[in-house]
């Protein structure tokens, strides 16, 4: 964990270093507990909304616990066995790992590109990051009125370029195995600004004379990209991997808003049937169980994640 | 990692040579495409927005309006909702991001300079709550918010986002890393520690903090699982909630529904476009730092 | 970081902090304080886009002009499951609106004991509006543990739309102009045919993505059940079931119908002539009215042994509220017995008014086409009972999933069963949670 300091000196202190013992000033309760009241508000906080949601969850997913309040009866391990029993767990979840494995290659590699194209052009490059960037500040909903719009058949852009060159119109919201498609364009759109400034970001780390050295060495501008530029990438490609795994793998928003998981479920994901369990059917208990199953998958990803990272580090060093 | 970190600097550097190859055509033609390709949705959403109705569904398709107006923005405007959205959005991402800084840079001082009983455990709970995604909460949540009263109301909203242990960590290291002179000159002089970390660690982590704030800010800005299900009174819902729902009841009307996706968007364009530095910058960090 | 550019700006200081905040907390409590005195409010929820919304919108106006000392919003969400969902999410929330409309066939898988308030009949009789104001059939639907938890406003049966131009040009309207009799599988082919070859295009327009109340219609017309006499077992008649998917199937193979439109696609085929015939709610007749189309409607037609089409009831409900006061009680009970009495222009619509008195008005009766299919409201099949069906509920998602491949060629008749089959079975299993 790389961090460092700007020596900016705070303001009305003088500089003197007097390497001061402190005076202990008698005052036991504050210097033992006084630490605590700075992480108090936090520790509150995160009591009332993560630690105790994330129990309550586990202890209703043992109950038939109902949104409308009725039932309520202990039920065991039936939600368990239920969701493993349950096919439409399954398919969102795999729905889910479809989106995910669909959106993170060209999400990476559309990123690396950008990046490429846009490392060092000056004041182009301003205009360059502008548009790469826009689409992520922009809110899921904006994004996906947008490309609703867009995949629109009869009117729509893209089935009007698809007319006029002369190919025939797809319903591309409608159709199934089209669908999931039309999302990952609209999420690779949408969200690849971040790693394209991820790349930028380690781009311009890559000391300038690492270059001017392979040049003297006569090295072309391919030899430069393969030779020096993408290996000294390759942990930021780790890294942006590894980030979009676990972003991809909570889709939601932008389903849910073009598809509503349609059509015949073939785009559902696993957040969607959550929600759908616990506040269309009210199944509280039930959906809780299927947030569990999920949350196991995303920390299976975390803890590769972390493995992968601490092996690599120490490769580095 | 340091010097990577310390090298972020805007792209304009070092020796460039003005050659003007075939080559590096190509590529400013295939960047400026690539670009052109990316800003074309927005284009037709502004595009489409400043048509009158009728055009918006014409075949063949016409690039520009023919008969632009302003109608859409005129009937979105007047039916009001977008104006107490943006309003609630704002409310909400200034609470958030403010009580995300305030909150995580006291913990974050808490666990990097004071010694509590407790505090490896407590460090450790917070740790672990990292690897918790919201998402997987909202429905033991939002059960949580009827008993508490809290559905349909901007604390409901807004207490939920403020837990980012994540932030609490990055902060907390960083902190691990201001020497502690400083401090202990201030301490001298007679501070109490609300008070160094008020005039010592917060200018001290400024760009940091900016970082922070600006993602925290545009996080909250566009949030849309949560708001979505914690708010059901339209009169409390935010930007992102509030046009999700304008979507059925507009009908086949596009140029207001593009209208109002063009008013959604642009605040943060705007945002974006006054502070691309820092934002970019931001991300940096944030990759840099893991 | 180096080049972060010195900033000019003097931190903020604590008190000036101090001072937003509480300025903040001002803004906060704002709209926090609606209990306060002056008019009663009354928010009202509902799910009409389209036509019904733009009429809805009409008679409201008309409502907040007349009735200055009520404070009343209306406010549309997205038909269906974002509706309802937020509705109960709301009433389980405890803020929610005073009033929402609700479909009649999902007053029981709604839980209305515990997210209703039960609506006060002393009230509602005091505003005028009695039990014998309606079909006894319709208002024991309402009734649940003797307590009244919704006033029904309308019934609306799935009917047929025809374009009178292209149905005169076929040769299929009577010397009344309106459209001869169909009544069996070879006369509504043959019809479909005539039609067909006027248009170039499609027969009828209808909603392949949700097929849920064709197919209804259809099986109910055969006299198909659904659950057997314990209400809890699925008992469909697989070779009935089966007759009427072949049926939808044929129609998409023979190119009658598209293989694929969702509704807005229906709306539009009828409007721009694509498809002479419509089969569907009779929801659109403002939306079609509005493009100015000739056009006529007739209850649907009966193509096997028995007349039925499948239909719903749009009602009032009152949400449950954590502190409903008298007055706003008062003004919601005033809200709905208004809207009732009004039904002749949501009547114009398309619906069928619940209340008896608007129904057997001569202004109702004059209403062209919409009293023409009036008769449809007695063979009006409402979803099996259960907690997952109804208007926009799980079961017709479940069959919109199904059935729209048989539409589209991408699945038999079989297969669409089969998954549909199953899919019930799964809810039945799942234990209520109403």
């Amino acid at each position: 964990m790389a961090v460092q300091t700007s020596p900016r000196t705070p303001t009305g202190s003088s500089s003197t270093s007097t390497a001061s013992p402190r005076t202990p000033t008698g005052q036991p309760w504050t210097e033992k507990w006084g630490g605590l009241l700075f992480v108090a508000p936090f520790l509150v906080l995160f009591g009332f909304f993560l630690l105790w949601p994330t129990l309550s969850g586990l202890w209703n997913s043992f109950f038939n616990k109902s949104l409308a309040g009725v039932g309520g009866e202990f039920l065991g391990l039936a939600n368990w066995r239920e969701v493993f029993h349950d096919p439409a767990v399954w398919s969102s979840l795999k729905n889910t790992l479809v989106f995910t494995a669909m959106s993170t290659p060209p999400l990476v590699l559309t990123a690396l590109v950008m990046a490429l194209l846009a490392n060092r052009t000056g004041v182009f490059g301003w205009f360059l990051r502008f548009a790469y960037f826009a689409p992520f500040v922009l809110p899921a909903t904006v994004v996906t009125l947008i490309w609703v719009w867009i995949y629109q058949p009869g009117f729509g852009l893209v089935n009007g370029l698809l007319t006029s060159a002369g190919f025939a119109e797809i319903d591309w919201l409608n159709t199934e195995n089209r669908a999931m498609l039309a999302v990952v364009i609209t999420t690779v759109w949408w969200t690849v600004g971040f790693n394209f400034l991820l790349y930028l970001a380690a781009l311009q780390g890559i000391p300038e004379h690492l270059y001017e050295a392979a040049a003297i060495d006569g090295a072309g501008d391919r030899q430069k990209l393969f030779r020096i530029t993408l290996p000294l990438l390759s942990r930021t490609t780790g890294l942006i991997v590894v980030l979009q795994l676990v972003a991809s793998l909570k889709i939601f928003d932008q389903i849910y808003l073009m598809t509503v998981g349609g059509p015949n479920f073939s785009t559902r994901p696993i957040i969607q049937y959550i929600y759908e369990s616990g506040f269309t059917s009210y199944r509280i208990g039930y959906a809780s169980a299927i947030s569990y199953l999920f949350f196991v998958v995303i920390v299976i990803v975390s803890i590769a994640q972390f493995k992968l990272f601490s092996g690599r580090k120490e490769d580095l060093r | 990692m340091t010097a990577q970190a310390i090298s972020l600097r805007p792209a304009v550097s070092g020796p460039v040579q003005p050659r003007f190859t075939f080559a590096k055509v190509a590529l400013i033609a295939g960047a400026a495409l690539l670009a052109l390709l990316w800003l074309v949705p927005l284009l037709w959403a502004l595009d489409t927005s400043l048509k009158p109705e009728p055009e918006t569904t014409r075949t063949p398709i016409t690039w520009f309006p023919i008969d632009p107006t302003s109608a859409a923005y005129r009937s979105v405007l007047e039916q009001g909702s977008i104006l107490r959205w943006f309003l609630n959005s704002t409310i909400v991402a200034v609470l958030v991001t403010a009580l995300t800084l305030l909150v995580s840079v006291l913990a974050a001082y808490g666990f990097s300079r004071t010694t509590f009983p407790g505090r490896k455990v407590l460090f450790g709970l917070l740790v672990a709550g990292i690897l918790v995604p919201p998402q997987v909460l909202i429905v033991p949540l939002f059960a949580e918010m009827t008993t508490l009263r809290l559905v349909d109301t901007y604390w409901g909203v807004v207490l939920p986002q403020v837990v980012a242990p994540v932030m609490v960590f990055v902060l907390k290291k960083f902190f691990d890393g201001v020497p502690r002179d400083y401090e202990d000159a201030a301490r001298v002089d007679g501070a109490n520690r609300l008070r160094i970390v008020w005039s010592v660690m917060v200018p001290m982590s400024r760009p940091i903090l900016g970082a922070v704030a600006i993602f925290t800010f545009i996080g909250a800005w566009n949030n849309f699982l949560w708001p979505f299900i914690v708010t059901t009174d339209p009169s409390m819902m935010t930007i992102p909630v509030g046009l999700a729902n304008v979507q059925g009841s507009y009908g086949l009307r596009y140029a207001q529904i593009m209208a109002s996706a063009v008013l959604g968007g642009l605040p943060l364009l705007i945002i974006y476009g006054l502070f691309q530095r820092h934002v970019i910058r931001g991300v940096g960090d944030a990759g840099v730092k893991g | 970081m180096p080049n972060h550019p010195a900033s000019p700006r003097p931190g903020p200081t604590r008190r000036r902090v101090l001072a937003g905040a509480l300025g903040l907390t001002g803004a906060l409590a704002l709209p926090g304080c609606g209990a306060t005195s002056g008019p009663a409010r009354v928010r009202e929820w509902n799910l009409f886009g389209g036509g019904d919304g733009a009429r809805l919108l009409q008679i409201h106006r008309q409502f907040v002009a007349e009735r200055k000392d009520i404070a009343f919003e209306a406010h549309t969400l997205a038909w269906g499951p974002p509706f309802y969902t937020k509705l109960a999410m709301s009433a389980a929330g405890g803020r929610a609106p005073e009033v929402a409309t609700l479909h009649l066939s999902r007053l029981r898988g709604f839980s209305p004991t515990t997210l209703l308030d039960p609506i006060p009949l002393d009230r509602l009789s005091a505003a005028g509006i009695n039990s014998s104001d309606f079909l006894p059939q319709t208002w024991d639907r309402c009734l649940i543990d003797d307590k009244l938890y919704a006033v029904p406003l309308d019934q609306h049966p799935f009917v047929l739309y025809y374009n009178t131009d292209i149905c005169r040009r076929a040769g299929l309207l009577g010397p009344d102009g309106r459209i001869k009799t169909i009544k069996g599988v070879d006369a509504l082919i043959e019809t479909m045919k005539a039609v067909k070859e006027t248009t170039g295009k499609f027969a009828a327009s209808v909603e392949t993505t949700n097929p849920w109340r064709l197919w209804w219609t259809l099986y109910g017309q055969l006299e198909g059940r659904f659950f057997d006499e314990s209400g809890t077992r699925l008992a469909l008649d697989d070779a009935k079931a089966l007759e009427a998917l072949q049926l939808m199937a044929k129609l998409a193979a023979d190119g009658l119908v598209p293989r694929s439109s969702p509704y807005a696609a229906l709306v539009a085929m009828f409007t721009n002539g694509d498809a002479g015939l419509s089969f569907n709610g009779e929801w659109e007749v403002t939306t079609y009215e509005t493009a100015k189309m000739k056009f006529g409607m007739a209850p649907f037609p009966q193509v096997y042994d028995v007349p039925a089409c499948a239909g719903d009831a749009h009602t009032f409900v009152m949400p449950h509220q954590n502190g409903r006061s008298a007055a706003s009680t008062q003004a919601t009970v005033e809200y709905i017995a208004w809207m009732l009495k009004h039904s002749v222009e949501w009547a114009e619509g398309g619906h069928i008014p619940a209340y008896q008195p608007v129904a057997t008005s001569a202004e109702y009766l004059a209403l062209r086409p919409q009293a023409d299919y009036r008769d449809a409201a007695n063979h009006v099949l409402l979803d099996p009972d259960a907690w997952f069906s109804g208007s926009g509920a799980q079961l017709q998602n479940e069959a919109g999933a199904a059935f729209s491949g048989v539409f589209s060629g991408q699945s038999s008749p079989r297969q669409a069963l089969d998954q549909f089959k199953a899919a019930v079975q799964k809810l039945l299993d799942t234990p209520s949670p109403v």
